[in-house]
C-alpha cells in the first residue's frame, strides 16, 4: 500500500471519531503547550533582563543581610541591619567609591499642576550616585539632605503637562503627611536602574535616603520595630544597600566586596551585633544576582518540563488505550482488509499512522497553543518575544515519537489478527 | 487424481479444532475442481462448508493434507505469499457481505487494489466500471448502511471481481436476498462463469445449487457424494460412492465441453473420500 493512502485511510478513521480523537490528543496538546509556553517565556525573560544590564552597572554591589542558606533572589529573607553610620564608614574605606542605603517609601499619589496620579510603587530612596550621570537625560543627580528628586520619563509624562527639571511635585506618603519635592533630573529610560527595582518600565521617582527614608523609618511602616527605643538617626536601619566599586574590573569589585564585608563583620559596625551564623551580609553584582534568578528560572523550567513530560507519558498512554479500543472495535474491518489481500505490514502501517497522526496533531496544536500563551505572557509583562524554534522542531519530533511508541503495540496486535477469527468477530 | 492445472486440488485435507473434544470440521477431503467449472457445495449446518471455503480462499491452512490453488500448494507458502495469492487469484463473496462500513461502494470495491498499490484513479475507474456491471452505477457514493441487502451483496460481488480472480468463492451469497435479487445475483454468477471464471458456491438451497454443473454434498466434514447436473441426468446420482465417482467423471467431460472457456481435455474434476480410493 502506498504511504499516502494509509495516511488518508487513517485520517478518515480519526475523523470518524472526532470527539474521541480530540480528547485523546488533549494530553499531548497540554504537555507540549506547557513546554513551549514556558520555554518561550523563559527565553524572553532572559533576553529581556540581560538586555537591560548596562556595562557600568557592573561596578555596583547590591547588598542585604539574610540567612546564607536562603534562596529566592535579591532581598529574600533580608533583615534591617545596616545603619547610616555603617554606610558612611564603608564609604570611607579605600576600595569603596560610595555606599548608601536603598529603600522604597510607600506613597499613595503624586500631584503636579493640580492633577493627581496614583503612585503605588512608591518612591525609591537611595544615594545620589544610584542614578548614574550617564543615564540622566536632563538635570543632575539629587543631593543628600535635600528635598530633591530625579524622575524617569514615565513619571514625567503621566501628567497632561510634562514635568520638567525645576518643577515641584506633591507626594502623599502612606504613613501620613505630604512631601514637596523639587525635580532636579530626568533619566533617559523608564526601565529600572537596578535589580532591586526590577527592570520593567514604570513611573519611578528617585529621592535621597536623607531626609525621606530617615524621616519615614521612624514609623512602623518602614519595618523598624525599635521605634520606642530611640528615634534618632543612628537607629534608622536599611534593609538594602548599594556599595560602589571604583571600576567594573572584577578585581576591583572583589576587593570592594571583601572590604565592605570585613567592615560589617567587625565589631566597629552597628550591623555586627545582628550578624552571625544565620545572618550574613550578601553583596552581589547584577550579573551575579541575575545568575541566581536564571538558576531559579531554570529550576522552574525543569520542573515544568518534568510535568510536561509526565503529561506526555499520560498522553501516550491515552493514545495507546484508544488505539487498543480501536483495534478491537475494528477487528472485523481488519479481517475484511486481510481477506481482500491486505498484508500484515499494511495493517501495521495503517494503525501506526493513525497513532502518529494523533501524536503529530497533538504536537502541532500544542505548539501553537504554547506559542500563543508564551506570546501573550511576554506581551503582558512587556518583554521582547523570543520564539524557541528548536523546541518547535523538538515538539513535532516528540509528537511523532509519542505516536510511534503508543501505536506500536496496538498496531502489532492488529497486524497479527487472524483473518478468520476477525471475520467471525461480532 | 486431477490435473496440476486444476483451479483447486485438495488431497486428504483435515481441519481439526481442539476445543475440549477435537472437532473435525473437515475429515479427509480429497477433490479437484477444474478451471472454469461451476461447483455448488451443499450440506447441513456444521458440515464444514465454510471451513472448506476458507481453505480454498487461502484464509486458513489445513491441519493436515494439501490444498493447491491455481497450482500452488498453500501450506508451503509464507503468510505473505498466501495473502498475495488470496488478493489476486481468489475473489470471496461472504454471506454477511463484509463491506467496510465507513467506505462508500466505490471505495469498497476498489479496496483490494489499494493493497496492491494500484493508483487511485485506476482503482476507481475499475470499481466504477464493475459497479456499473452489477447495476449499481448510480450508488457509488453510498455507504453500506445506505444500501439494501441485495445492493450490498452486489457491491461485495463487484469487490470480489476487482482483481480479475481466477476463482470466485461465494459462501451462501443469496442467503439474505429475496428471490428477485437472488435471481439477479445468480445471473451474474452465470455471466462470470461464461467468461471463464471458476465458480464455487455454498448454498442451502437446491434451486441455487442447480445452477451449477455439479454439487458436492458434505456431511460431518466428509464428502458424502458428488452430484453431476447434466441436463440429461441431473437426478441420476446415487448414494453409492463408487457410482458417484463414475457418474461424476462421465458427466464432467460434458460440462467442460459445454463450457468453452475451460481448458483441459482430461477429467476436469475427480473426487473421492478415503474410502473411495
Ligand atoms: N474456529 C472454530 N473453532 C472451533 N470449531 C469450529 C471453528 N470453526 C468451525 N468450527 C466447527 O467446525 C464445524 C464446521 O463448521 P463450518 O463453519 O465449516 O460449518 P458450515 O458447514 O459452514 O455450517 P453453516 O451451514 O451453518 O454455515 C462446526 O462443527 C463448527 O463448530
Ligand atoms: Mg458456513
Amino acid at each position: 500500500m502506498r504511504p499516502l493512502e494509509s495516511l488518508r485511510l487513517s485520517w478518515r478513521s480519526i475523523r470518524g471519531h472526532r470527539l474521541r480523537s480530540a480528547l485523546t490528543t488533549l494530553g499531548v496538546i497540554i504537555g507540549i503547550a506547557a513546554v513551549i509556553a514556558f520555554v518561550s517565556l523563559g527565553a524572553s525573560l532572559q533576553a529581556g533582563i540581560i538586555g537591560d544590564i548596562s556595562p557600568d552597572d557592573q561596578r555596583n554591589l547590591y547588598g542585604w543581610a539574610a540567612d546564607p542558606d536562603t534562596e529566592g533572589g535579591p532581598l529574600a529573607g533580608a533583615q534591617f541591619v545596616f545603619s547610616q553610620n555603617d554606610l558612611d564608614n564603608v564609604s570611607e574605606l579605600e576600595p569603596v567609591e560610595a555606599a548608601y542605603g536603598y529603600a522604597t517609601i510607600d506613597a499613595q499619589s503624586i500631584t503636579y499642576g493640580g492633577e493627581t496620579r496614583l503612585q503605588g510603587d512608591g518612591l525609591i530612596a537611595a544615594g545620589p550616585s544610584y542614578i548614574r550621570e550617564g543615564s540622566l537625560k536632563e538635570g543632575r543627580q539629587f543631593q543628600m539632605g535635600e528635598r530633591e528628586a530625579v524622575i524617569n520619563p514615565a513619571a514625567a509624562e503621566q501628567f497632561d503637562e510634562n514635568v520638567s527639571v525645576g518643577d515641584e511635585l506633591e507626594v502623599t506618603i502612606v504613613t501620613g503627611g505630604t512631601e514637596t519635592l523639587t525635580v532636579v533630573g530626568i533619566t533617559d529610560s523608564s526601565e529600572g536602574q537596578s535589580p532591586f527595582e526590577g527592570f520593567e518600565a514604570a513611573p519611578r521617582i528617585y529621592v535621597p535616603t536623607d531626609p525621606f527614608y530617615v524621616d519615614q523609618a521612624v514609623g512602623p511602616a518602614a519595618g523598624n520595630g525599635d521605634t520606642d527605643v530611640d528615634n534618632g538617626d543612628r537607629d534608622v536601619r536599611f534593609i538594602a544597600i548599594v556599595v560602589e566599586a571604583p571600576s567594573a574590573d572584577q578585581d576591583d569589585v572583589d576587593r570592594t566586596r571583601d572590604a565592605a564585608i570585613a567592615y560589617f563583620e567587625s565589631d566597629q559596625s552597628d550591623a555586627s551585633e545582628f550578624l552571625g551564623d544565620d545572618l550574613a551580609v550578601i553583596l552581589q553584582t547584577s550579573t551575579e544576582l541575575l545568575q541566581q534568578l536564571e538558576d531559579i528560572l531554570g529550576l522552574l523550567q525543569n520542573f515544568i518540563v518534568g510535568i510536561a513530560a509526565i503529561s506526555l507519558v499520560v498522553g501516550s498512554i491515552g493514545i495507546a488505550n484508544i488505539m487498543l479500543v480501536s483495534v478491537t472495535e475494528r477487528t472485523r474491518e481488519i479481517g475484511i482488509m486481510k481477506a481482500v489481500g491486505a498484508q500484515n505490514r499494511d495493517i501495521l502501517t495503517l494503525f501506526l499512522s493513525e497513532a502518529v497522526i494523533l501524536g503529530v496533531v497533538g504536537a502541532v496544536l500544542g505548539t501553537a497553543l504554547g506559542l500563543a500563551v508564551g506570546y501573550l505572557g511576554a506581551w503582558y509583562i512587556d518583554l521582547p518575544l523570543v520564539y524557541p524554534f528548536e523546541y518547535v522542531v523538538l515538539a513535532i519530533a516528540a509528537g511523532i515519537g509519542v505516536g510511534v511508541i503508543s501505536g506500536l503495540y496496538p498496531a502489532w496486535r492488529a497486524a497479527r489478527t487472524d483473518p478468520i477469527d476477525a471475520l467471525r468477530y461480532e | 487424481m486431477g490435473t496440476v492445472g486444476d483451479a483447486v486440488e485438495m488431497v486428504d485435507v483435515r481441519k481439526t479444532y481442539q476445543i475440549g473434544e477435537p472437532v473435525h470440521a473437515l475429515d479427509g477431503v480429497t477433490l479437484s475442481i477444474p478451471r472454469g467449472s461451476y461447483t455448488a457445495i451443499m450440506g447441513p449446518s456444521g458440515s464444514g462448508k465454510s471451513t472448506l471455503m476458507n481453505l480454498v480462499g487461502c484464509l486458513d491452512t489445513p491441519t493436515s493434507g494439501t490444498v493447491s490453488i491455481d497450482g500452488q500448494e498453500i501450506s508451503g507458502l509464507s503468510d505473505r505469499e498466501r495473502t498475495t495469492l488470496r488478493g489476486t487469484t481468489v475473489g470471496f463473496v461472504f454471506q454477511t457481505f463484509n463491506l467496510m462500513p465507513r467506505l462508500n461502494a466505490l471505495e469498497n470495491v476498489a479496496l483490494p487494489q489499494l493493497f496492491r498499490g494500484v493508483s487511485r484513479e485506476k482503482r476507481h475507474e475499475r470499481a466504477r466500471d464493475l459497479l456499473g456491471r452489477v447495476g449499481l452505477g448510480d450508488r457509488i457514493d453510498h455507504q453500506p448502511n445506505e444500501l439494501s441487502g441485495g445492493q450490498r451483496q452486489r457491491v461485495a460481488l463487484a469487490r470480489a471481481l476487482v482483481n480479475d480472480p481466477a476463482i470466485i468463492l461465494a459462501d451462501e451469497p443469496t442467503g439474505n436476498l429475496d428471490s428477485e435479487t437472488e435471481a439477479d445475483v445468480l445471473d451474474l454468477f452465470e455471466e462470470f462463469h461464461d467468461a471463464g471464471t471458476t465458480m464455487i458456491v455454498v448454498t442451502h438451497e437446491r434451486h441455487v445449487a442447480e445452477r451449477a454443473e455439479r454439487i458436492i454434498h458434505l456431511l460431518d466434514g466428509e464428502i458424502e457424494w458428488i452430484e453431476s447436473l447434466d441436463e440429461s441426468n441431473s437426478s441420476s446420482a446415487s448414494d453409492s460412492r463408487g457410482e458417484t465417482k463414475g457418474s461424476e467423471m462421465g458427466s464432467n467431460e460434458g460440462a467442460i465441453d459445454h463450457n468453452d472457456v475451460a481448458r483441459g481435455d482430461e477429467n476436469g474434476a475427480s473426487t473421492s473420500d478415503d474410502g473411495g480410493r
